[in-house]
């Protein structure tokens, strides 16, 4: 019995070494110390290398960047699959689709939980704190100041963040990236509409439309996108743009009255029928074939879709209409962005010089993109500016001289729990079936649990 | 050769690598799953140790018991309309000819082997408010006030996606307990046929009763498969709108990832894992007890 329990337990045995060895990673060797800020001289001589491919091999790379949009689908296709073998010869780079937004978020989190970071990656400040605070995100500033990429853009400092580093590169289109209302001029001619400078023009114009059988307005409103990106900024700051102000850096809360009368005018909008039916469910590639099939004769979108809508000559676009005397269209505007937010390099990357690169070429390639649509950008390029389409010329005309911008309240005021809630929070509010007085309750609630301010 | 295989080393040989391998892909995983429940993790960090906290805190969450509701809306539908109706569907195949047999299987079996996704997408069509088939189909009919935003109303929105669940699944169920009614012997009906038996008694008195161990395995296999409900609503709903159609799964998943509370996220993990338990057991306790032999 003795020797049949002996056997048991050696093949036992046996068995966990067998799956402890296959369960291993392999790199036991490497150091994974979390370091938050990396540098040059962090990285050792040997390591360079061993990582330079000496034997003339090709550096392995692995890039994941966002790929929901057209935009990003264009740079991708036109810009940087052509390129990159001719620009980086010595890398040999494995792209990743990312999606975007929450699903981006959430792969690139458990990416880092599981320590398989990309070498490269789409930083948003969404995901941001929680990289840096493990080490998976590295100061660029000591890499683009060496190589003379920093000097490359307009305003240097505007890359850098609270805490003087340079974590994303990018081209600096985001800066003009602003929400606007779409529309076709066909349609409101159509319907005998025009373009309303007021709340209540918007809501009497959305009855006219809605009474000739046109979808007055859509935007995407699945998982509460829009609410959280921009619907309920601009509805509390074409009330009292001193308040969304005072929201964004934490002044003021849910309880502030002006704040209050935001969302109650979401809800005033569905209510009144602005929106289809099913708005809460509807995706953002839906939504966009709703307009531009014109089944829809608005839509409520950043202005990063701009490139493509000018395409069809009976779009144009107007700024958010005023709710008060407080707000004024050609003083105030929200703008999108946040110095992290672009591409970044992994911490822990084993290629750190390799990766800086890889990045500033992609980050050249959104420049590049984004100047060939006549948009404006910071990372200079070189080329001489082109002629810019109509639209967007009367966009930048608009935008620029615009003295109160607005930082967006998505992406400089929320930590991920408070995000999540503002998407849940502001997808309610979608149905009709729930009271902005609800709303504006449990929203105070979660922001005085907010800790993105106390850092 | 009978007594070397039936000795208890031989048995625990040869089960010993799937005792192995669920302990550590089943058993282990839970370990550290209950630790982190005790403490504050963003799923990088250990913020530290918060005993009880989490689960006091999931619980205190009007969207954990909205999530339970729709969870077990989704069980009950599977079971009660969708059990009986895979059963109608089993026996009536079973009364075609050989013929319209094949195409009836094939037929319950192409949404089940269809991906989530390509569901999801169609009945997201049928569904869709303004130009979906039901509501045009309702408009018609002249019936204008039955139609719904099916997925953005409170009490549309899982109906509607229990209803999608219900078609891709209730074909499979169908085959399982066709397959069943095979095995019966045609002697019993033959003999039920001779005493003047007509359909219906044939299938309370012959067919339900000795088709028990497969009900047994179907009810499991289909209440925990509804228990784990998650897909359909990803596609369809993202949970949404609000917390209205998150089910416990995708509550757990919204908790750890969407808000990064992985301590709470794995506390709902470890409350849902010691319901289906519970569950599994009442089914094994209770359900086709009786050894049948025929």
């Amino acid at each position: 019995m003795k020797t049949k329990s002996k056997a048991a337990a050696m093949f036992l045995m046996a068995n966990i070494l067998l799956v402890s060895s296959a369960c291993s990673s392999g790199n036991e060797t490497k150091s994974n110390q979390p370091s938050d800020n990396p540098s040059p001289s962090a990285a050792s001589t040997e390591d360079n290398k061993e990582t330079a491919a000496p034997d003339g091999k090709k550096i392995k790379m692995r890039v994941i960047t966002i790929t929901t949009d057209e935009n990003r689908n264009n740079i991708m296709e036109k810009f940087i699959k052509p390129n990159i073998a001719a620009a980086l010869p010595n890398l040999e780079v494995e792209f990743e689709p990312g999606g975007g937004g929450e699903d981006m978020a959430n792969k690139l989190k458990t990416l880092n939980s599981s320590g398989d970071m990309p070498d490269v990656f789409w930083n948003d400040a969404g995901y941001f704190t929680p990289l840096k605070n493990t080490g998976s995100i590295l100061d660029l500033t000591p890499y683009i100041s060496k190589d003379g990429f920093l000097d490359k853009y307009a305003v240097p400092d505007a890359l850098k963040h609270v805490d003087n580093g340079i974590y994303s590169l990018s081209s600096g289109a985001d800066t003009y990236f602003t929400p606007v209302i779409f529309y076709h001029k066909d349609m409101f001619e159509e319907a005998g509409v025009k373009v309303p400078t007021t709340f209540d023009e918007l809501i009497q114009i959305s009855k006219t439309l809605k009474s000739k059988g046109m979808v007055p307005a859509v935007t995407p409103g699945k998982d509460g996108w829009g609410p959280k990106i921009f619907m309920l900024q601009q509805m509390i700051q074409i009330g009292d743009p001193q308040a969304m102000a005072d929201l964004v850096s934490n002044k003021t809360d849910f309880n502030n009255p002006s704040v209050k009368e935001g969302a109650a005018r979401i809800e005033t909008l569905v209510k009144e029928g602005v929106f289809p039916d099913g708005i809460a469910n509807l995706d953002y590639g839906p939504a966009m074939e709703m307009f531009t099939s014109k089944k829809a004769a608005m839509l409520w979108m950043f202005t990063w879709e701009l490139p493509n809508l000018a395409k069809d000559e009976t779009v144009d676009f107007f700024p958010f209409p005023s709710a008060s005397d407080k707000y004024d269209p050609a003083q105030t505007v929200q703008f999108w962005g946040s110095p992290v937010n672009g591409y970044a390099v992994n911490g822990k990357t084993e290629h750190p010089e390799e990766a800086v690169k890889l990045a500033e070429f992609l980050a050249m390639a959104d420049a590049l993109y984004f100047e060939s649509t006549g948009a404006p950008i910071s990372l200079q390029t070189g080329n001489q500016a082109n002629d810019r389409s109509p639209l967007m010329q009367k966009f930048v005309d608009w935008y620029n001289p615009i003295p109160n911008k607005i930082a967006s309240f998505a992406l400089n005021s929320l930590d991920a729990r408070t995000s999540a809630e503002v998407s849940t929070q502001g997808a309610n509010l979608l149905t009709g079936e729930y009271a902005a007085e609800d709303f504006n309750a449990a929203m105070n609630k979660i922001w005085g649990e907010n800790t993105w301010f106390n850092k | 050769m009978n007594k070397y295989f039936s000795t208890k080393l031989s048995i625990f040989v040869f089960a010993s690598p799937a005792l192995l391998l669920f302990t550590v892909f089943c058993v282990y995983p839970l370990l550290p799953e209950i630790w982190m429940s005790l403490h504050k993790h963003d799923g990088f960090r250990n913020l530290g140790f918060v005993g009880l906290d989490n689960y006091k805190d999931v619980m205190a969450s009007p969207s954990f018991w909205t999530a339970h509701k729709n969870t077990y809306l989704i069980v009950a539908i599977s079971l009660l309309l969708g059990l009986p109706l895979s059963m109608m569907l089993s026996l009536f195949m079973d009364a075609q000819t050989p013929r319209f047999r094949r195409f009836f299987k094939t037929a319950a079996m192409f949404p089940a082997i269809l991906s989530v996704t390509v569901v999801a997408q169609i009945w997201l069509a049928f569904y869709e408010p303004n130009w979906g088939l039901f509501n045009s189909i309702l408009h018609s009919l002249g019936l204008s006030s039955w139609t719904h935003s099916w997925l953005t109303e409170k009490k549309t929105v899982m109906p509607s996606i229990g209803l999608t669940f219900l078609w891709q699944y209730i074909g499979l169920n169908a085959m399982l307990f066709y397959t069943g009614i095979k095995t019966i012997p045609k002697s019993y009906y033959e003999a039920a046929l001779i005493d003047g038996a007509n359909f219906v008694q044939v299938c309370l008195r012959i067919t339900i009763p000795l088709l028990q161990n497969v009900i047994k395995y179907i009810l499991i296999l289909s209440t925990l498969g509804s228990m784990a409900f998650y897909s359909h609503v990803r596609v369809m709903t993202a949970g949404g709108p609000g917390d209205l159609s998150r089910t416990v799964i995708y509550q757990m998943y919204y908790t750890a990832f969407d808000t990064s509370e992985f301590g709470k996220g794995t506390a709902i993990a470890v409350i849902f894992i010691l319901e289906c338990l519970l569950i599994s057991f009442i089914i094994q306790r209770y359900v086709a007890r009786e050894k049948l032999e025929f």
